[in-house]
């Protein structure tokens, strides 16, 4: 150390971290002498959150209903999912296909690409036979034999209606609540409410696939952590390369180097500590810590080479290759390995032209594994606490748009599994075309209250100070819990 | 105890500030913040949304009261309803309602009862009153004041009975001041300068050396690296396809305006109209790339008037946050709960945009790279002029040694020639019709129609109504009119954020925001002071970063006690320095000044360094391919890396990079495994370390204790003490065992990154002292401002 450095204030017995950790939470409790604001504490809080070694969540457990999740797996069918071809059964726009829109419908309404020919709309009957699954016998699409095997364990919203027409926005406020750019994503939300079960994993993990319909671009905003300090942002694993950038050794590296290298750095780092009494490099060296572990834990999580070939046929993964059912199989690895938020995107939903082909192409990709996660995992019995939520970011419109159809905000479906989920019910409706939603409208908002709610999180409470105000996944219009799915 | 003489004259100050003086209660410290934030919402500026007629964020709104009758009756707490609302058990009686979940302490309560018992006096909020010059406090015995900062500093640690720190040692002070002012490390032979002449006279010394850094272009370099997060400059347009756009001159413009220290007013008129100023130049034109640095979109079926909602709003937020210190975003639904701004403030003042040309977009917009962004011009910047005029000049009038001396010279000229880059600027068209839009919605244009004007709150500040529409250039010079504007503000604003720039946080600690919900200054006077300075200066940049970093309280040491942690654990009493990480540019440049591959070219277009494959597969519209740099724009300054909005480069990212699609005026500080594994493993450090171990083996001495202390010297200005080394000699000999055993690996490491791989060097050795130089730049201390 430099040795003038240190003259400049008295020295301290030997810290350790435990007792800079307390000092750290007595300080901040306390405030201090002179006045510090509420605006000033919950930022102090915030640079906590950014530095605590291992974070609990802000609830450090303390949550305010029995939970029923433990961790959700998001499947964000991303690209807008036509409603009429997958969830939503619509005889009487069948009778209407070809001819016009009924103008009631559409008047004076917000159209995307249609808008420009709004005096020819016509109706695109749904491209597929429903058919009724499962004991409960709901109708679905045809064309998602496999979802439709597992028809009881999920609970049906058809019900659903967003803000945002166009594809980056409308994904920007199904992941934060917002359309202001900026604002944390639910995965986000959820590691600073909860933390995560591992120390060798991120906790919010991201991994996208694509296949099915045009590839519309996916913003890495989609799963930042916005104001919330960073180290709370979605990971995104990637199929090809490292599967976390910066994860694998530089070239030439042994993990025994690597391991030697950090000792020292670490035992470096400690000296510096205890000089200067710093608790954020005792911070830096856990974290140094956890990126060794990592460096480890995250080739061995994606090397599914070790599992058994009926599991790999199950979900109809290939090792390696970067498809949705791969994903799905990583999926679950991640959810026994105590990862919080798990979000699987998958680009091949936006069908402006052949839906009818496009689905059965998306389908191709998706159907068999999705229904195979959800099954691998009640075996496995990780069901009863991950929350599982399929859907995308809008609908699409009963209105052809050549043989296709057009982004639809009025309306649209998703289902939820697991975790305390009502499985076989159905909930909300369309009117007859599937245009607007004519029973039981379900927010976006409404959605995320509900999520929060099998966490054990009451969604009013989990809230951040920035600029000055109590932010919260769920905005500041009120919303509600959709307890009808609820089991 | 506060001296005698001081309390005296505080009676000179106005109420406003002497709330930090007095042991009573601070309407503006201790009671706003509470109303603001357990009332307001309900019963404060926003009229719709106001409950029980009550309104208590101004003094006559309290004084009214509401349905129920006296709400507050100054010096008698039991017959204010107030009180009896607060203290109540009752659910259907307490405030705030239960619903809320808000719930006020105990000592929160008293202090309102208190201040009824007071007399219950209302201040206008400190942000909107404008600065003025409070008397410097003297100080009995003072002889550690070097200027007038510290007296504000050390009569406040005086009160709370704190003593500043003493003077950090040269080493530190020395690197500190290159850190904050350029950006860069000191090399060994400027810290041993610094050293030798800080024996001398410290206080010349550090004026000296002040001087130096402020006249060298990378302080430009530094100060843009701020400014470009605050107006969200980026390379990209952001929304869906977050194609490239044009516009790297406007950042160079922004490092020629500090390094040529523009006048901040100036620099605020040039980049907000410059293209109204009269004969504007090449400069002020490519200043006007401010108003394009928005996020846009070019998604097939965009619609067109949902996006120029956004784009209006986007506007208003970064104006606002930038100049103004508000969040007037909040305007676009509703009246601003917290702050006097109303929604047809916002909109006004978004109207003074609405001469820029956004409809262009819509039209031209294409899925190329770079995308097409009229109007655009083709441009050299100033820099470039200047040099294409030096290189003639020396064509004409030089003699020449030889053949190959001229044909140089010819060549870099050609090149500069040819090196005319677009850049995106404002054009003023016929204003478009600017509409309230009811609930911030979109599809309704039932709202009534507004023109530009200011804040109507504000109106003190205000003109007298001009005859004509107020214009861009109108709103540049209210911001800056400390007479007829609010320039006073805006200067409060900006010198609180070069205080955040050299003493980690600001003055006032919300650099965004000072409206109701942001934080009263620790020292409020010390800002006013500062905020007149600037303006009183000419808006002088340089002379403020000077004043700042040669005042005692900057020199100070940065170690910390359990007292002071106790006592001050944020440090806002500056009774010490703060030290903290480097942000992440320079995390990359110091690695790479170490090294010796940095390159200091100045301006120009984005640097692509090593980034991993297939970052951008997301990307689409068109499909994107990065293909890094493979020569030496490989090395440049972080502040030069291609800013992909959506996909901002992995290790700016890790470090806390803002992606720039609003207003960053305080960058988080973060501590991850991710972060961790960057430094490690990103190439663009290893290969830095292993060209740093070149280094060290050609020269750093015959041996491994010469070398060592050769990369402490030129990684941390210092040397290595008996335990450091013993550690370090332990990783020296188990990684040259290991390469022994495996020469392959070792020259496989060596070979990391492009640079040219040293013919001359032992592979084992080479590869055993790169992993000493990754420890090195793994270190702590090497990325942290001390």
């Amino acid at each position: 150390m430099n040795p003038a450095a240190g003259v400049a204030a008295p020295q301290l017995p030997v810290m350790n971290d435990q007792f800079i950790n307390a000092i750290n939470r007595r300080t901040f409790l306390k405030g201090s002498s002179y006045s510090v604001g509420s605006a000033a504490l919950a930022y102090l809080l915030s640079q906590d959150a950014g530095a605590a070694p291992k974070w609990k969540g802000v609830l450090d457990g303390k949550l305010h209903f029995a939970p029923k999740a433990k961790r959700i797996i998001h499947l964000c069918m991303a690209g807008g999912p036509s409603h009429l071809e997958t969830l939503d059964h619509k005889p009487e726009l069948a009778k209407l296909n070809g001819k016009p829109m009924p103008e009631s419908f559409t008047k004076g309404q917000q159209l995307a690409q249609l808008q420009g020919r709004r005096n020819q709309l016509k109706c695109l009957g749904p491209q597929y036979e429903f058919k009724p699954y499962g004991e409960c016998g709901r109708l679905m699409s045809s064309a998602f034999p496999h979802i439709g095997s597992i028809a009881d364990e999920i609970a049906v919203i058809n019900s659903l209606s967003t803000e945002q027409i166009n594809h980056d926005p409308a994904h920007t406020f199904m992941n934060t609540g917002a359309v202001i750019p900026g604002r944390p994503s639910m995965g986000s939300w959820l590691l600073y409410g909860l933390g995560a079960d591992t120390d060798e994993l991120p906790g919010f993990v991201v991994m996208t696939s694509a296949g099915g319909g045009q590839d519309q671009p996916i913003a890495a905003r989609q799963w930042h952590s916005g104001f919330l300090p960073s180290r709370f942002q979605g990971v995104q694993f990637n199929s090809k390369g490292d599967p976390v950038h910066y994860v694998k050794n530089p070239a030439g590296v042994s993990r025994e180097t690597q391991g030697d290298l950090l000792k020292t750095v670490n035992g470096l780092n400690n000296l510096l500590g205890k000089r200067q009494n710093d608790p954020e490099i005792a911070t830096r060296i856990a974290q140094y810590e956890m990126a060794f572990k990592m460096q480890a834990s995250v080739p061995d999580l994606v090397d599914v080479s070790k599992e058994p070939k009926h599991i790999l046929e199950l979900y109809g993964a290939k090792p390696g290759d970067g498809s949705f059912a791969s994903n799905c199989l990583l999926a679950r690895r991640l959810a026994e390995r105590g990862v919080r938020f798990i979000q699987l995107y998958h680009r091949g939903w936006d069908h402006h032209g052949n839906v009818k082909g496009a689905i059965n192409t998306v389908s191709g990709h998706t159907d068999k594994a999705t229904a195979a996660l959800v099954k691998d995992l009640k075996e496995r019995g990780l069901l009863e606490d991950t929350l599982i939520i399929w859907g995308g970011e809008f609908g699409r419109t009963p209105m052809a748009q050549g043989n296709g159809r057009d982004h639809h905000i009025q309306a649209f479906s998703l289902w939820m599994a697991g975790a305390g989920i009502k499985g076989g019910v159905s909930y909300g409706s369309t009117d007859e075309l599937g245009y607007a939603v004519a029973q039981d409208h379900v927010s976006v908002h409404d959605l995320h209250a509900t999520m929060l709610k099998q966490l054990g999180i009451n969604h009013e409470l989990l809230t951040y100070r920035f600029q000055g105000l109590d932010f919260r996944l769920t905005g500041v219009e009120e919303s509600r819990v959709i307890k009808e799915v609820l089991a | 105890m506060m001296p005698r003489r001081f309390l005296a004259l505080s009676i000179l100050v106005p109420v406003l500030w002497t709330g930090g003086l007095s042991a009573s209660v601070d309407f503006n410290r201790d009671i706003r913040p509470i109303l603001s934030d357990y009332c307001f919402t309900c019963h404060g500026p926003d009229e719709r949304k106001r409950k029980g007629e009550l309104r208590l964020d101004t003094a006559a709104g309290a004084l009214k009261g509401g349905e129920t009758g006296d709400t507050i009756v100054a010096g008698k707490p039991d017959d204010s309803e107030l009180i009896h609302r607060l203290f109540s058990t009752d659910p259907d009686e307490i405030m705030p309602l239960p619903k809320t979940h808000k719930k006020l302490s105990k000592g929160q309560k008293e202090l309102i009862r208190q201040w009824i018992v007071e007399g219950a006096r209302y201040e206008e909020p400190w942000t909107y009153v404008p600065p003025r010059r409070h008397p410097v406090p003297p100080v009995e015995g003072n002889d550690w004041s070097e200027n007038w900062i510290d007296n504000f500093i050390l009569t406040r640690l005086q009160r709370e009975n704190l003593t500043p720190s003493p003077d950090t040692d040269p080493v530190t002070l020395v690197r500190r001041l290159h850190f904050d002012l350029i950006g860069l490390p000191p090399t060994p032979g400027e810290v041993n300068q610094f050293v030798k002449r800080w024996k001398e006279d410290p206080s010349a010394c550090l004026e000296a050396t002040t001087d130096e850094l402020l006249a060298s272009p990378h302080f430009g370099e530094r100060m843009a690296m701020y400014w470009l997060d605050l107006v969200r400059y980026a390379d990209t347009c952001g929304y869906h396809g977050d194609q490239d756009h044009s516009i790297s001159p406007y950042r160079d413009y922004v490092i020629d305006a500090f390094n040529d220290n523009l006048p901040f007013d100036r620099f605020t008129r040039e980049q907000l109209a410059g293209d109204l100023l009269p004969n504007p130049t090449v400069d002020q034109k490519i200043a006007t790339g401010y108003n394009r640095l928005l996020q846009t979109s070019h998604e097939g079926g965009v619609q067109a008037k949902e996006y120029l909602a956004i784009y209006f709003a986007d506007r208003v937020r970064n104006l606002s946050n930038v100049w103004m210190g508000a969040t007037v975003g909040c305007g676009q639904c509703h009246d601003h709960k917290y702050d006097p701004y109303t929604s047809r403030d916002f909109y006004a003042l978004g109207s003074f945009f609405a001469d820029v040309d956004e409809s262009q977009h819509f039209k031209v917009g294409s899925n190329s790279l770079p995308t097409r962004r009229p109007p655009e011009i083709e441009v050299h910047t100033k820099r470039e002029r200047q040099r294409i005029a030096e290189l003639r000049k020396l064509l004409k009038t030089a003699r020449f040694a030889d053949e190959a001396a001229r044909k140089q010279v010819e060549t870099e000229l050609a090149a500069l020639e040819k090196a005319r880059r677009k850049t995106m600027i404002t054009v003023a068209i016929k204003p478009r019709t600017i509409r309230i839009l009811p609930r911030g919605n979109w599809l309704d244009d039932s709202g009534p129609v507004v023109e530009p004007a200011f804040p109507a709150f504000l109106a003190r500040n205000n003109p007298p109504p001009a005859s004509a529409r107020l214009t861009r250039l109108d709103l540049a010079n209210w911001l800056t009119d400390p007479d007829a504007g609010t320039g006073g503000l805006t200067a409060r604003v900006m010198v609180n954020r070069f205080w955040y720039l050299v003493f980690g946080s600001g003055i006032s600690k919300r650099l965004e925001d000072f409206g109701g919900q942001g934080e009263a200054p620790v020292h409020p006077e010390l800002l006013d002071n500062l905020a007149v300075e600037f303006y009183e200066s000419g808006w002088n940049v340089k002379h403020m970063m000077k004043l700042l970093v040669t005042s005692r309280t900057y020199r100070q040491g940065s170690l910390t006690s359990v007292v002071l942690r106790e006592r001050d654990p944020y440090n806002r009493l500056l009774a010490r320095q703060s030290r903290y990480r480097l942000p992440a540019e320079t995390i990359r440049d110091n690695a790479l000044a170490i090294s010796g591959l940095l390159r200091t070219d100045y301006g120009g277009a984005s640097a692509k360094p090593y980034q991993p494959a297939g970052y951008y597969r997301h990307l689409n519209f068109p499909a994107r391919k990065y293909a890094h740099h493979a020569d030496d724009r490989q090395w440049r300054r972080g502040l030069y890396v291609h800013w992909q909005r959506q996909f901002l480069h992995p290790m700016l990212r890790a470090f806390d990079a803002p992606t720039r699609e609003e207003c960053t005026a305080e960058r988080p500080r973060s501590n991850t495994p991710i972060a961790a594994m960057t430094l490690l493993n990103d190439p663009s450090f290893v290969e830095a370390a292993r060209v740093f171990a070149e280094r060290i083996l050609k020269e750093g001495g015959k041996d491994d204790k010469a070398r060592l202390e050769f990369a402490y010297r030129e990684a941390l200005s210092r040397l290595p003490d008996g335990k450091e080394r013993e550690i370090m000699t332990r990783l020296f000999q188990a990684a040259g065992k290991e390469f022994k055993a495996n020469p392959a690996a070792a020259r496989e490491l060596v070979s990391t990154g492009q640079a040219p791989v040293p013919g001359n060097l032992d592979a084992i050795e080479h590869a055993t002292w790169t992993t000493v130089a990754r420890a090195i730049l793994n270190l702590s201390e090497t990325y942290t401002r001390n």
